[in-house]
């Protein structure tokens, strides 16, 4: 298998739709198969040829590379099934929306929904995410449903949203309602949080490596031992590295709630 | 053949496959795993009427357990998978649920899974919780000492029942010294479990009976008492009691390393210390499919035909 490089020559006028850029798909195609492609651009399609120089690339296993400006490309490995996808440079929005399988690593911010409705693979971003990430597309039940998904810079409101299943990490801040009306999953927060944090949660797991989120009343400080359970999860945090290493030296302080939504969730916060 | 004044039989073991899986039970203090390990494998002798066969494989480390706490592996053998999992799950519901500070996983990763805490944790009225940890589920069942963690599966394998030494000795004293010894060097192998009282089975038995309903009766050609009595006996005047040593492993190959491993402790010990002659049980190599010669297993048979 091989792939391909597209490096980005000139911002395009209007928004594009990349989704088409998969790592599998193209694989597949001869360089000049890659720049006769049309990507939607406005109300217009656009060839790739147009936006991007194309080189071929020497991988192991499908692998696409984006190089360039790219915060005009929407839906940037959106329903990503396998391969590996690297942008290097900031995303538009819907980067890696419902992806199910591969990695996608993106070298720059990524703007509101990424990682939405994400159900497997692997979603790193190196900066910062916009609002809404890992949360639900319109329509859907449920938010992030498996998978991990990393986001080494902050991120904005409404992170996780009725996320599922999986794991997220933020290694800096998040903005307010964070995990709100969560059903399940695991979150990891590096950095501060905004208000609100864990609004309407039902089950899951929320871990706060740096300062201690302002709690609302409907959680519960639980005094038990969780010993066990804390440190099967913060074993497995601790390779994230950064914040999440050595959490398993510390002890946690466990809350349970939202009790306004059943209330099985917690929020576990290291001392 | 004849090492260190210690008749080898030239016979062999007859074993048969069976269905296993491993157990890893931690607890707060080695202790208590322990407690738990004891309680969970207890009553599981022979799969003739304990459901299993079960035992300790080895005690171990914090650094060798997910939770980073003291634990105990454990080693569960049955004749089918069904059997096994409707074993695995009373036998953790009542031993391991039960004990203060215990938390259990699976010891093994590859094979078909079976249910382990995912119909204990019904056992938690609701109150229970799963995590999905790095691709395992875990439940967490609430109980009066905080909560019990318990993988939801563990994975069951092909393994071996059925290996065994006879050690034939001149007195009570000598076929216990010599058998604790074996117990001992076998102890030391991995993925095997000696599933007797102390690692020792003084009834060894036959397959059939004179009476229709019994399939496994006394074993007679081994018989001090019935020497001069039996149809058939396998004993001399000299030898006045015999143990045999019965061993499950995971593979043929743990089994085999066990044996030889029993072989040389009773060989170096020599004749003198008791143990005057080892043979093995087998029924004729028409039932097994698993055939352990004593001549392949003794100290420094790699290098002979």
């Amino acid at each position: 298998m091989s792939g391909h490089r597209l490096t980005l020559k000139a911002a395009p006028a209007l928004r594009v739709d990349a989704r088409a850029l998969q790592p599998a798909a193209l694989a597949a195609m001869s360089a000049a198969q890659v720049e006769r492609l049309a990507l939607p651009h406005g109300r217009d399609r656009v060839a790739v040829g147009e936006l991007f120089r194309v080189e071929a690339l020497d991988a192991d296993g499908a692998r696409l590379e984006l190089a360039g400006d790219l915060s005009r490309f929407d839906r940037i490995g959106q329903a990503l099934a396998d391969g590996a996808l690297h942008v290097h440079g900031p995303v538009g929005d819907h980067a890696g929306a419902g992806m199910s399988g591969g990695t996608l690593h993106i070298d720059g911010d990524a703007r509101d929904l990424a990682g939405c409705s994400l159900r497997g693979g692997w979603l790193e971003v190196s900066g910062s995410v916009g609002d809404l990430a890992a949360s639900a597309l319109p329509g859907d039940m449920d938010g992030m449903r498996g998978g991990t998904f990393v986001v080494r810079g902050h991120a904005g409101v409404r992170l996780a949203d009725r996320m599922r299943r999986g794991t997220l990490v933020v290694f800096g801040d998040c903005g307010d309602f964070l995990a709100s009306r969560l059903v399940a999953g695991t979150l990891a927060i590096g950095g501060r949080c905004g208000a609100h944090v864990g609004y309407g949660m039902r089950r899951g797991s929320l871990v706060f490596a740096g300062p201690a989120p302002a709690l609302s009343p409907t959680f519960v400080p639980v005094h038990s031992n969780a010993d066990v359970f804390w440190q099967l999860l913060a074993r497995d945090l601790a390779r994230f590295g950064g914040p999440f290493d050595g959490l398993a030296r510390r002890r946690v302080v466990r809350h349970a709630g939202d009790l306004a939504a059943q209330g099985k969730g917690e929020l576990l916060i290291p001392a | 053949m004849k090492l260190n004044g210690v008749t080898i039989d030239a016979t062999f073991a007859e074993a048969f496959p069976m269905k296993a899986t491993r157990l890893v039970i931690t607890a707060h203090t080695p202790t208590w795993a322990n407690h738990a390990a004891v309680a969970a494998t207890g009553f599981a002798t022979s799969v003739i009427a304990c459901g299993c066969e079960a035992g300790i494989e080895r005690p171990l480390g914090p650094d060798e357990t997910p939770d980073g706490r003291p634990g105990v592996a454990v080693l569960i053998f049955a004749m089918s998978g069904k059997e096994l999992a409707k074993q695995i799950e009373r036998r953790v519901g009542q031993c391991v649920l039960t004990c203060p500070t215990t938390a259990v996983y699976a010891g093994l990763s590859d094979g078909e899974p079976v249910a382990l805490g995912k119909n204990l944790r019904f056992f938690g009225d609701g109150w229970q919780t799963s995590k999905v940890i790095a691709g395992v589920r875990y439940w967490r069942i609430p109980v009066m000492d905080g909560e019990f963690v318990a993988q939801e599966t563990t994975a069951v394998t092909k393994g071996v029942g059925g290996g065994n030494l006879l050690l034939l000795a001149a007195d009570t004293d000598a076929a216990l010294a010599g058998a604790e010894a074996a117990v001992e060097a076998m102890r030391r192998v991995p993925n095997v479990i000696l599933p007797f009282p102390g690692g020792v089975v003084r009834s060894g038995s036959k397959v059939g009976s004179k009476y229709p309903a019994l399939m496994a009766s006394t074993n007679d050609a081994f018989c001090p008492a019935l020497t001069g009595l039996a149809r058939q006996t396998e004993l001399d005047a000299a030898t006045r009691c015999v143990m045999e040593i019965v061993i499950d492993g995971l593979t043929d190959a743990d089994v085999a390393r066990a044996m030889s491993a029993g072989l040389k402790a009773i060989v170096e010990r020599g004749a003198p210390a008791g143990v005057t002659r080892v043979s093995a049980g087998n029924y004729g190599g028409k039932l097994g499919p698993f055939h352990f010669h004593l001549h392949q297993l003794v100290p420094g048979a790699e290098g002979r035909p």
